[in-house]
């Protein structure tokens, strides 16, 4: 398949799976107790006062009608209006997705340069203490709650050690935000913690099981060092199997934003989501509900391209 | 890393010797020795064939030779490649010596190149590991060892990766990195195991040229008596981790002295060649066919009429049937054979039915395929046994033998009582001439050759009327191939069974198939009686398949090299004419 051809086809995927998407979201939105009116009017509300709600938003048309018109309000950037901060949701989310993916973004990084190369020192040192040390310590991290581990991180480094502010920049836009890099210290790496644990058991797996493959042996009998061979052959065909994960890895890093967020008080996506499932202010959820699952299916769209990119032969449809 | 001194220049003595060389393997269960006092020598510009079958140690040296054994193994004695040292060197001094004075060449060229990087910055590697050049000399050297190695354009195919590459043109490319440096000595690992009988043909052509070009001494490790007759001046046999016997291979080959090269030598099917005196056929191989009637042909068991199987649609659609028409009758084995592609494999699915044929009919009992319901259907099903090629992949790993044999019983004879289906499986492990105790054991406790009988014994329990066998011995050595094929044909001949037989080895053909088909890119190319097409075929394809095939005589494979060779070259000047 030819690139271009792939690349419509594969975003052609993409906008109906959020489409579907959509259709749960909205679905959602009506299977609220009492529905939308009588989350935005309040338990008071007498079933009169519903009714003209409804009449008055549409909400005793067919459904298929509403969600055609939930849809227009969609395509026009419209998610509704928050029941506790009296702001449109979109508005809310613009101020605060960049934060969040200011956060997720440099974890994810932080994460990668910090898992790829342990992956691939454990799976040189296999069996030997280094590899014992840093397999317990992934474990460590993986199965410790993230709230948890913000906590020691922030009286360890910030209560004990006062290297670290224990707040995250309160800035609202993003200049302000990275114009104090010492707060965004503590929340990164809470967020990068479990990223490295999962990911160095990726790549250890995937450099074991490449260096065990018959090229290695090949560019051995052909005089290659074991560090070339490593770095020249073992590594690139260890990070594909890699990068396909990372796409599915993006909930998660949006989860682990979520708590991380509310820990170290930084006013980004989760924090917003939190508070809104607290006060069950629901467009603001389901609104938050969306943009993660835009931002799932762009991450795995964005991990098959590039693995196409280091994979010629995904691109000819082998493996 | 300076090519100070040239390592092809004439060493003196043998480039390769091995002296009292030991390997021993440190496992969860002990020391396994897997070489003992091997000692043996190369002198330049000759080939020394290591043969013996799996097992028997031959790669092992092969592997210490290069110093390239896996971790867990010890090498004891000495090993020298041009007067260095190899056993106990360190990583440096062996980095240096690979690639530059000895090279290798493995068996497995699917697998050999790594997949990600383009082939002609994988043999560029090799010679900036030895040679200080640049980039781009080494990039252009590549291409010319490309040239060198027989690949068309070869500037364009520098920058393929290896899946773009079929497989003996990857065969070629590992090839071309062993020679880049002009190595003193080449170990080549089953060069030719992974490849089809033409292209062997061509591969074994072009190492024999190249040594001969450049005074290369070649270790050549196989179990193939044919590329041994076809290729080596001297051979050494290998049985249990030590040599058995060493000499010119006239000698081994013709005149065997050790009991094992004899018994080894005669489990070797052999292709039998029209001119070659009384040609012997299969009928002499199993001569239990004879007790059914010859005259009159039995009721055909499974039909193929005019099928044509399509895989995929639109551009990318492949045929891999075109209009196949294939019998086999009762009692009577049916050799299907082609090279790897040829749908070999596809058809005999086709007759199992699970492959339903874009256009054409399948009569299975009688009875036609397309017409039936699926119970129907696995009713008919019931009456086929399947041996397929892999023993370990073909059993479940966690049943025992037992409950692998019983299983078919389980699905098709749910009436049985436990104690029925036990004496059955019992019966059956005793007609494979397996003893009844490895029904409780595990397949992986048991051997190759085991393993396929059990493979063989679960085919056989429902006693069916059609016996399907792909590649069912090719994984095997021989003297296990030779036992399994007896087991198989004293079986059709009690149980009388139809056969159809897939297999690429036109020598077990011969001997063991009454009738055979040739197949070619979806086509049958040609089909009749095994004497008759074996020896004397019609097309020009079979022809050349046949005179690829290497006979394990060093005499006669040296003629009929020679003929080959001739033919090829006629023929290549007929097409540009």
């Amino acid at each position: 398949m030819s690139t271009p051809t792939y690349l419509i086809r594969r975003v052609l995927q993409a906008v109906a799976v959020i489409l579907i998407v959509t259709i749960v979201v909205f679905a959602l939105l009506h299977a609220l107790p009492g529905g939308p009116a009588r989350g935005i009017l309040g338990p008071q509300a007498t079933a009169q006062q519903i009714a003209a709600f409804d009449h008055e938003q549409g909400l005793d048309k067919p459904l298929p009608v509403q969600y055609l018109y939930y849809l227009g309000q969609l395509a026009h950037g419209d998610l509704g209006t928050s029941y506790t901060l009296n702001e449109p949701v979109s508005q809310l989310i613009t101020e605060r997705l960049p934060k969040t993916l200011l956060l997720t973004v440099l974890s994810a990084i932080v994460g990668l340069l910090l898992a790829v190369p342990l992956g691939m020192w454990q799976a040189v040192r296999r069996n030997k203490p280094v590899d014992y040390i840093i397999t317990t310590l992934s474990f460590i991290a993986y199965s410790t709650p993230v709230y948890f581990l913000g906590l020691i991180l922030v009286l360890v480094f910030s209560q004990a050690l006062p290297w670290f502010p224990s707040q995250a920049p309160q800035g609202h836009t993003l200049g302000q935000v990275l114009s104090d890099p010492q707060g965004l210290v503590l929340p990164i790496a809470a967020g990068a913690a479990s990223m490295v644990a999962v990911f160095s058991r990726y790549m250890r797996a995937a450099t074991l099981e490449n260096l065990s493959e018959d090229y290695v042996r090949t560019a051995r009998a052909g005089g290659s060092r074991s560090r070339a061979i490593l770095w020249r052959h073992v590594f690139r065909n260890s990070l594909t199997p890699v990068v396909a994960m990372l796409g599915y890895y993006v909930p998660v890093l949006f989860g682990g934003a979520l708590v991380v967020e509310q820990l170290f008080n930084y006013p980004g996506m989760g924090l917003l989501f939190w508070t809104a499932a607290q006060s069950s202010d629901y467009p603001v959820l389901l609104g938050c509900v969306l943009i993660i699952s835009v931002a799932t299916v762009t991450g795995t769209l964005i991990a098959d391209i590039v693995q196409r990119i280091i994979d010629p032969r995904v691109k000819a449809g082998r493996s | 890393m300076t090519a100070d001194h040239s390592p092809a220049a004439p060493a003196a003595g043998p480039i390769l010797r091995l002296d009292d060389l030991g390997v021993v393997f440190t496992t969860q269960s002990g020391e396994v020795p897997a070489a003992s006092g091997v000692s043996l020598s190369v002198d330049p510009g000759e080939t020394l064939a290591l043969v013996g079958e799996s097992g028997s140690g031959k790669s092992t040296v092969a592997l210490a030779a290069m110093g390239l054994l896996a971790g867990n193994a010890r090498a004891t004695g000495s090993a020298t490649v041009a007067g260095t040292e190899v056993v106990g060197a360190g990583e440096a001094a062996l980095a240096g010596l690979r690639g530059r004075t000895v090279s290798m060449v493995f068996q497995e060229p699917a697998t050999a190149l790594d997949p990600l990087t383009r082939v002609g910055k994988q043999i560029a590697e090799v010679i900036r590991n030895h040679r200080e050049i640049s980039a781009k000399d080494a990039a252009a050297q590549a291409v010319e060892l490309l040239g060198r190695v027989g690949i068309p354009e070869p500037d364009k195919r520098a920058s393929a990766y290896p899946f773009q590459l079929s497989g003996g043109q990857r065969q070629r490319v590992v090839i071309a990195m062993a020679i880049a440096n002009k190595p003193a000595l080449l170990i080549a690992d089953e060069p030719t195991t992974a490849l089809d009988v033409t292209v062997q043909a061509e591969i074994l052509d072009l190492l024999r040229r190249l040594a001969a070009e450049t005074g290369t001494g070649v270790l050549l490790v196989t179990h193939n008596m044919g590329v041994v007759a076809d290729f080596a001046d001297r051979v050494a046999v290998m049985y249990r981790g030590e040599i058995v016997e060493t000499g010119p291979v006239e000698d081994v080959l013709l005149r065997p002295s050790h009991e094992y090269t004899r018994r080894l030598l005669a489990a070797v099917p052999r292709l039998s060649v029209a001119g070659e005196g009384v040609p012997e056929t299969a009928r002499v191989a199993t001569p239990a066919t004879h007790s059914a009637p010859a005259s009159a042909p039995a009721e055909p068991v499974v039909e193929l009429d005019d099928v044509s199987v399509v895989f995929g649609r639109g551009r990318g659609a492949v045929r891999a049937l075109d209009g196949v028409s294939l019998t086999v009758r009762h009692g009577e084995t049916l050799g299907l054979v082609g090279e790897s592609g040829s749908g070999k494999s596809t058809a005999s699915r086709v007759a199992l039915g699970l492959i339903r044929p874009t256009r054409g009919t399948v009569s299975l009992f009688g009875t036609d395929l397309a017409r039936t319901r699926s119970r129907a259907r696995r009713a008919l099903r019931s009456g086929i046994g399947v041996v397929l090629q892999d023993p370990v992949a073909s059993l479940d790993a966690r049943m025992t033998v037992g409950e692998c044999v019983a299983e078919p019983l389980r699905v098709h004879r749910r009436a049985l009582s436990t104690r029925e289906r036990q004496e059955r499986v019992a019966a059956v492990l005793d007609r494979v001439r397996l003893p009844r105790d490895v029904a409780r054991r595990a397949p992986r406790e048991l051997s190759g050759g085991q393993r396929q009988r059990v493979s063989l014994a679960r085919a056989l329990v429902l006693e069916p009327r059609l016996l399907v066998a792909d590649e069912p011995t090719s994984a095997l050595d021989v003297s296990v191939q030779e036992a399994v094929l007896e087991v198989i044909s004293e079986l059709q001949a009690e149980l009388g069974f139809a056969c159809l037989f897939v297999s690429h080895d036109l020598a077990v053909v011969q001997h063991f198939a009454q009738r055979v088909a040739v197949m070619r890119a979806g086509r049958v190319e040609e089909q009749g009686d095994t004497g008759t097409t074996l020896l004397r075929p019609e097309t020009a394809y079979t022809r050349r398949l046949l005179a690829a095939v290497p006979v394990p005589d060093p005499v006669v494979q040296r003629s009929r090299r020679a003929e080959r060779l001739t033919t090829l070259a006629a023929g290549r000047t007929e097409a540009t004419a």
